[in-house]
């Protein structure tokens, strides 16, 4: 085996590897560069890592609120314009102070299928209910197609009706298999929406159901399914005008 | 040689004169009145939301209070656990926002990561003949029953309301009972959130100018990601300055 195959075959011989072999370093020189490598790469790296930690976003904490409240300095007397803004600030305020109703109002969170009875401030009742399933159904034969999904925004009752009849639209008819019947009287099923129905637009209501045990469920095709006592409070409590607020 | 416009020496004489005329010192403002001229700001920008038919996020710094917004009613409230504001930094260097850039409202507030749902789609059955009732074949099944909003959705246990205008509503969620994710799912999720800090500080895709940072109990940043309307807007009152 020759030398030059010798310091080949052992790794970390440097002292034995012969200066000046063609195709080789001086071990100097190697050894400078390495060093100089090794120095350059944690340097760069060193640097990296401070140019991530130093990037990113700066997060200042916001204190809690004061337990107790301090003793503000005695104002001084206002500047004109102080004085103006002073005025124009308690009258926004107000006008968005009052947009909360002061009767009764609903809130419906579709998401989590609660209903809340409010008055002002106070929550009346809280019941579950059951919105839209945002299920689709497509008529095969027609193409048409139905989405349930109960609409988000701010309605009124529009209506209340004790005993109410449900009329069918058509979707009820496509969803059974049945045929859509000529005669509108046809439509006509008793029973089916509870006690009452509190009537708030586009064919939307809060009404009963005959399945309570999906209450808390999305399960209607977009109206408010509601229990029965629960129906009967805000029936009571709810005149027609009542805001109804969708989320 | 021609004469020169008889018009053009008197012109040039003036705007030499008002060029050396300094301009007039602006009044300095009392930090009082500044102060009153954006809260008003704010409450007009706020009034306007209001008057919309859009919902709108409120953030109480003062009070530490989230509220989701229609029409000036608040239709739910959510308690802050902790609030921070962040500013990007590129190399310890901050980019600060102007002084007054929460005296603005923000609007087309968009979830991320999106909350995705499925829908169930389901093809009618053929319509038997008028009078007869539908046969078994007809109406093979029972739709399914839909699933609740907690089986529906899987909630991250961060994620952002990114508003158009740079500036975004990190909630982060207290607690373990929202995190239905997977542990691979929630590292993947932390990773992909420092990286993504990272370009958004550097200015990639969005620029970002502002994050606020809420921390709120896990059921209650849940129900947020969960209900949180398309499109919603944001107005944020009593934000001490940094």
């Amino acid at each position: 085996m020759s030398a030059y195959a010798e310091a080949e075959s052992s790794p970390g011989a440097g002292p034995a590897s012969p200066a000046g072999v063609p195709g080789g370093l001086p071990d100097r020189l190697r050894g400078a560069l390495n060093r100089r490598s090794v120095l350059a790469t944690l340097s760069a790296a060193a640097l990296a890592l401070l140019a991530l930690a130093g990037t990113g976003w700066d997060f200042r904490r916001v204190p809690p609120p004061a337990a107790d409240v301090s003793v503000s300095p005695p104002p001084k007397a206002p500047s004109r314009e102080a004085a103006r803004l002073l005025a124009e600030r308690q009258r926004l305020e107000a006008s968005l102070r009052h947009r909360t109703p002061r009767g009764p109002w609903i809130v419906i969170d579709q998401t989590h299928n609660r209903l809340r009875l409010m008055k002002g401030d106070d929550v009346v009742l809280e019941a579950p209910c059951s919105a839209g399933s945002g299920m689709v159904l497509k008529e095969g034969s027609r193409g048409r197609v139905w989405v349930f999904d109960t609409p988000r925004g701010r309605f009124e009752v529009l209506s209340k009706l004790a005993n109410p009849v449900w009329r069918k639209p058509d979707w009820a008819f496509v969803e059974e298999g049945e045929a859509i019947p000529k005669d509108p009287g046809d439509r006509l099923e008793y029973g089916s929406l509870g006690e009452y129905a509190l009537y708030f637009g586009n064919g939307y209501m809060i009404h009963g159901t005959l399945y309570e045990r999906l209450l808390g469920r999305p399960v209607s095709h977009g109206c408010i399914r509601l229990g029965k006592e629960p129906l009967r409070e805000v029936y009571r409590q709810a005149p027609v005008g009542t805001p109804v607020y969708i989320y | 040689m021609r004469a020169r416009h008889p018009i053009l020496a008197p012109a040039a004489a003036l705007v030499a004169s008002l060029a050396a005329v300094p301009a007039a010192p602006r009044p300095v403002e009392d930090p009082e009145t500044a102060r009153l001229r954006v809260e008003v700001e704010r409450l007009r920008h706020e009034r306007d939301l209001a008057s919309g038919k859009g919902f709108y996020l409120r953030l109480d710094a003062s009070r530490r209070r989230l509220a989701l917004v229609l029409e000036g009613v608040a239709l739910d409230e959510y308690p802050a656990e902790d609030l921070e504001w962040g500013v990007p930094e590129v190399l310890f260097l901050d980019r600060r926002p102007a002084a007054d850039w929460d005296a603005g409202a923000f609007s087309r507030g968009r979830l991320d990561p999106e909350r995705e749902r499925d829908r169930v789609e389901v093809l009618a059955p053929a319509p038997a003949p008028s009078g007869t009732a539908p046969t078994d074949q007809a109406s093979p099944s029972p739709p399914p029953v839909p699933k609740s909003a907690e089986e529906l959705y899987s909630v991250p246990a961060s994620y952002r309301v990114v508003f158009a205008g740079g500036v975004s509503l990190e909630v982060r969620a207290k607690g373990h009972g929202g995190r239905n994710r997977s542990l691979f799912r929630r590292l993947a999720d932390a990773a992909g959130l420092r990286f993504s800090d990272l370009g958004t500080a550097v200015g990639f895709g969005a620029r970002e100018r502002v994050r606020l940072r809420v921390t709120l109990e896990a059921e209650d940043a849940a129900s947020l990601y969960r209900s949180l309307p398309p499109d919603v807007g944001l107005i944020v009152v009593g934000l001490p300055p940094r």
